[in-house]
């Protein structure tokens, strides 16, 4: 035979019926060829469906020969069906079919036990079958029923006697097994096989058990229709409290029933635990442990009723209150038990019951009852804190009509029409959405779609930039350190070079009376200084301007950066123009380096390096500017240029400033002049009297031979060439040419250390000297001030 | 004359908080409706039935909890382990010989009965603080659990506290002799092996949920009995 049966059912198979092999040799042999069907059908089962050869194999060694040589495996053809059926059969209780199958002993097996196993044998075949007719116990001879069995009918019929055989041994285990089980272990659920069976079966058992006052209770069991098929035997219920050894029989059988047991208020204990057991005479069929206040199950209240409370005003709809009392056996007033009460409604042709919450009290109003309708009410009531409810009342009538209320004719109530109210809602959000969203108001849209804010440059206004003016920009350029606008006219220059603050040098003392001197012009100076300011200027102004002469302070154009430049610019003030007669010091040597070194700068303009100059600044700086100071007057109106054109690169070119201003004292008053500068800078005021001196004392050609600029600038190295040559020969002509321009465009601002002022492109034939107006770096400054 | 009126003013504002805090402190009383019953104090406004009133609210309130607690701890714990097959093992409070049924209830002294409570609730002091804290080592235990559990405890104390109001006022002669049972599962609680841990939970709350319901009832019997002369 095929020889594909899964080898570990039979392991399985094997272990239990060597286990119940002891009961009946025969029979477990004869009930095995049955159970290799069965076995056959296990395995199948796993993997079903396999062809029905693959059931033919003898699993079990003790398989008589007779039978092992059977084909317990009909044909293919009538015979599938048999392990298919068996693959459909999903019983719960594998290992029942093995016990049924091992154990096949005859129908005769105890006189109780047999007719129990056959009706397990019935049981389970009919689970396996379907519905079959049970047929009685089958003999033991199988094996010739098995040989010639041919069709589905046969096959079944054999299964069903197998069953039968295996139930009566199956028995025998059971019984064991349970009188094995230690008493008072509780109510052991009936084994799975006897699960399986019973819903067939109705074994008796114990239904339930019921106080409903926790002062007596009840226990009522089921007999089944066990007593049908065997001798009929006597039930009893035995109970036990807890700390009790001895089952103790019903004390009274009659009072709730049949099949009931009533435990009087005399054998009740409330809060002790109980055990009864189902049994006869060696048999316990079904065992429950429990305690009374457990079970407790409350009558249903009486006397219900019902009393009008009012109507609505159209007579539609009204209101009732419903009354009740609670069950009688129920000792609430005592407080011995508490009982909540849950009510049920309802219109009489509905079907679904409305419920109200549980409640304690023993009336209960009833709102918006529908007048024209009848209505059904139905209480029931449990133990407060238990979960389960008693039965329910008799059904209360609620007709409204019998009072004389009842509104027949009257028309059901509209109900809300939200639909309608839906619809409108959209449209109507929609019409206001699209409206806003077109409306032209910006303040409406922006309320309703606020713009997303733009990032902005604290303190910069990029529109300013774009479209403001220069001196605007400037303006709230120079409000921040360390930059220096480079429109300073000269006319601050000139103020800040006059003003002397607070100088404790003993050289600048000399210009105070100079400075005093001059105090009204340079107010006159300052103020028009003032007009031509840059307006942020005067913003930036730093209220703590020390106190001083500074009558620049008024428009505070000098000190928009800071104190210390302003007092850099007063000592470079000092040092360039009013000091300018202590020191005959010249700085060819200096102004050398410094004019190349602007050149170096010019040419970068993005490099605001002072170092250079501060290294190479030595010697004393000729400050003297107060001769430019007393001809401040004179010059005052030499200050202003009008720009001509503008190169491309950026410079300005003026047009020929006065150039005959100068008068004859300012000539010798610039040749006197020695401009030992080390700084770059002379006072433009200076520079351009001297020239405009030896302008007017040589021939304009002469001068614009030397070479223009190219912008028409005083740079430095005309500047300085051209002190230079006044310096080197008081009557030497300005080898540069002598653009009277009175601007010098700076080129580089560092402040506080001074400016740069744009060199020309022409050659500087005397690089000896830079000269600079009124401009000196700090550092020349502290070379030159120790 | 804006100061005469503003002077008048503060004067009456004065007056108002004058008023006010001398009438706080003469009445000495709260905002609450019930008379505060200082501790100790032998003149106590409560009367009996008052405190009756409060005992057995605070009864029912306990085993509405107990109740509770044990059937959640029972669908989360209990179910598939076998707890309600094993015999429910008697409780640490079974040697207080309380009464089993109504006619008992109404046969023993009042009395012995109020000391019967007394004793129930003593020995549930301990086991109940130990669970409120043991529970909470209980792998993932929920939350209504939980403080269920703290609830009880607390509320047990206050019944506790209450029923020796009672019984100071209903006793005429001295307190006999302390009803008490020491409760020794505390280690149960702790084992180890979750299954053995569990059941002993389970049993407690078991037992609790009993005796709950017991001094709950008795209560109420008691309630009939003394202040409605069993004419509730």
């Amino acid at each position: 035979m095929a020889a594909e049966c899964p080898a570990p059912q039979q392991g399985r198979a094997g272990t239990e019926r060597a286990a119940a092999s002891e009961a009946s040799a025969t029979a477990a042999e004869t009930a095995s060829a049955a159970a290799g069907g069965r076995r056959m059908g296990r395995g199948i089962r796993e993997r079903c469906p396999p062809p029905p050869a693959l059931c033919c194999s003898p699993l079990r060694p003790s398989l008589p020969p007779s039978l092992r040589s059977a084909p317990l495996c009909s044909p293919p053809g009538p015979a599938r069906p048999a392990p298919r059926e068996e693959c459909g059969l999903s019983p719960p209780p594998r290992r029942s079919r093995s016990r049924f199958m091992t154990v096949a002993a005859s129908p005769e097996v105890g006189a109780g036990r047999g007719g129990r196993s056959l009706k397990r044998s019935h049981g389970s075949g009919a689970r396996r079958g379907g519905a079959r007719p049970l047929p009685p116990a089958a003999p033991p001879k199988l094996g010739g029923s098995f040989r010639a069995s041919r069709g589905r009918s046969m096959d079944l019929r054999h299964l069903l006697f197998t069953l039968a055989l295996i139930c009566a041994n199956d028995s025998l285990f059971a019984s064991d097994a349970r009188e094995e089980d230690a008493p008072g272990k509780g109510q052991r659920a009936p084994s799975w096989k006897a699960a399986a069976v019973k819903d067939l079966l109705q074994w008796p058992q114990i239904s339930k058990c019921r106080s409903p006052e926790m002062e007596t209770f009840s226990c009522f069991w089921t007999a089944g229709n066990f007593y049908n098929l065997t001798v009929p035997r006597i039930l009893q219920l035995l109970y036990k409290k807890s700390n009790e050894e001895d089952w103790k029989e019903c004390p009274d059988y009659i009072t709730s029933g049949q099949n009931s047991c009533y435990f009087n208020a005399s054998y009740t204990s409330v809060w002790t635990p109980y055990c009864v057991q189902l049994a006869s005479k060696n048999e316990v069929y079904d065992k429950k442990c429990f305690s009374v206040d457990e079970i407790v199950l409350p009558d249903p209240p009486v006397h219900l009723n019902w009393t009008l409370l009012n109507t609505s005003q159209t007579g539609i709809h009204g209101d009732i209150q419903v009354r009740w009392d609670p069950p009688p056996t129920a000792d609430v007033r005592k407080g011995w038990i508490t009982l909540e009460y849950e009510l049920q409604y309802k219109e009489v042709n509905e079907t679904k019951w409305k419920e109200l919450k549980p409640r304690l009290s023993t009336m209960v109003p009833l709102y918006s009852l529908k007048t024209a309708r009848d209505y059904e009410i139905r209480i029931r009531s449990r133990q407060r804190t238990s979960e389960k409810f008693g039965e329910f009342s008799e059904i209360l009538y609620v007709s409204f009509s019998q009072i004389g209320i009842g509104c027949d004719h009257c028309t059901e109530e509209v109900e809300f029409p939200w639909f309608l109210v839906v619809v409108f809602g959209v449209c109507g959000l929609a019409v206001t959405v699209i409206s806003i969203m077109l409306s032209k108001q910006p303040r409406l849209k922006m309320l309703i779609f606020p713009p997303v804010p733009v990032p902005k440059i604290k303190g910069i206004d990029p529109d300013l930039l774009k479209k403001g003016k220069l001196e605007e920009v400037n303006s709230i350029l120079a409000c921040h350190d360390n930059y220096k606008t480079q429109l300073y006219s000269d006319d601050l220059w000139v103020e800040f070079i006059e003003l002397d603050i607070e100088d404790p040098d003993e050289k600048n003392r000399a210009s105070d009376t100079d400075r005093l001197l001059s105090e009204d012009h340079l107010k006159s100076h300052s103020s028009l200084g003032a007009k031509d300011d840059d307006s942020g200027r005067a913003s930036c102004c730093e209220p703590d301007i020390p106190e001083t002469d500074f009558s620049a302070s008024d428009t505070c154009d000098a000190t928009s950066d800071s104190d210390q430049f302003k007092k850099a610019t007063e000592k470079e003030e000092d040092l360039l123009c009013l000091d300018r007669q202590d020191n005959d010091e010249s700085l060819p040597s200096l102004a050398n380096t410094d004019l190349q070194r602007q050149h170096r700068n010019s040419q970068s303009e993005n490099s605001h390096q002072w170092a250079p100059f501060g290294d190479s600044v030595e010697s004393p700086r000729p400050s003297a500017h107060t001769q430019i100071s007393n001809q401040n007057s004179l010059a005052s109106t030499d200050f202003y240029a009008q720009v001509s054109d503008i190169t491309p690169a950026g410079r300005v070119v003026l047009s020929p400033g006065q150039k005959s201003k100068l008068g004859r004292a300012q000539r010798e008053v610039c040749t006197e002049q020695s401009f030992t500068m080390d700084n770059t800078y002379f006072c433009e005021a200076d520079v351009k009297k001297c020239i405009a001196v030896t302008s007017h004392e040589e021939n304009e050609p002469h001068v614009q031979e030397q070479g223009y600029n190219e912008d028409g600038y005083f740079t430095t190295e005309s500047l300085t060439t051209t002190v230079a040559s006044l310096g080197a020969s008081t009557a030497a002509p300005p080898s540069s040419e002598m653009p009277v321009a009175d601007y010098t465009s700076i080129h580089i601002v560092q402040s506080p250390q001074g400016l740069v002022l744009n060199a020309t492109a022409l050659t500087v034939p005397d690089k000896e000297f830079n000269v600079s107006c009124g401009y000196v770096s700090t550092d020349q400054l502290n070379k030159i001030m120790p | 004359m804006p100061t005469m009126s503003t002077r008048g003013a503060s004067l009456k504002g004065l007056l108002l908080v004058a008023l006010l805090v001398s009438h706080m402190l003469l009445t000495k009383e709260g905002v609450t409706s019930l008379p505060i019953c200082p501790k100790g104090s032998v003149n106590c406004q409560l009367s009996l039935e008052e405190l009756f009133d409060r005992a057995v609210k605070l009864a029912h309130y306990i085993h509405f909890l107990s109740s509770e607690i044990f059937n959640e701890f029972d669908e989360r714990y209990a179910q598939g382990r076998g707890f309600i097959a094993k015999a429910v093992n008697s409780c640490h409070t079974a040697s207080l010989t309380t009464p089993e049924d109504k006619e008992q209830a109404q046969q023993i002294h009042h009395e012995d009965l109020l000391n019967l409570i007394l004793g129930v609730l003593r020995s549930w002091n301990d086991p109940l603080i130990h669970l409120a804290s043991e529970v909470q080592r209980i792998k993932e235990a929920p939350e209504t659990i939980l403080w269920k559990a703290v609830e009880i405890e607390e509320q047990n104390k206050r019944l506790l506290e209450g029923m020796e109001k009672i019984v100071g006022r209903v006793h005429s002669g001295e307190v006999e002799n302390e009803i008490y049972t020491p409760w020794d599962g505390l280690p149960s609680l702790q084992l180890a092996d979750e299954d053995s841990r569990l059941f002993a939970f389970y049993n407690l709350l078991h037992c609790l949920r009993r005796d709950s319901h017991k001094i709950d009832n008795y209560l109420k019997v008691l309630k009939c009995r003394l202040i409605h002369d069993n004419n509730c």
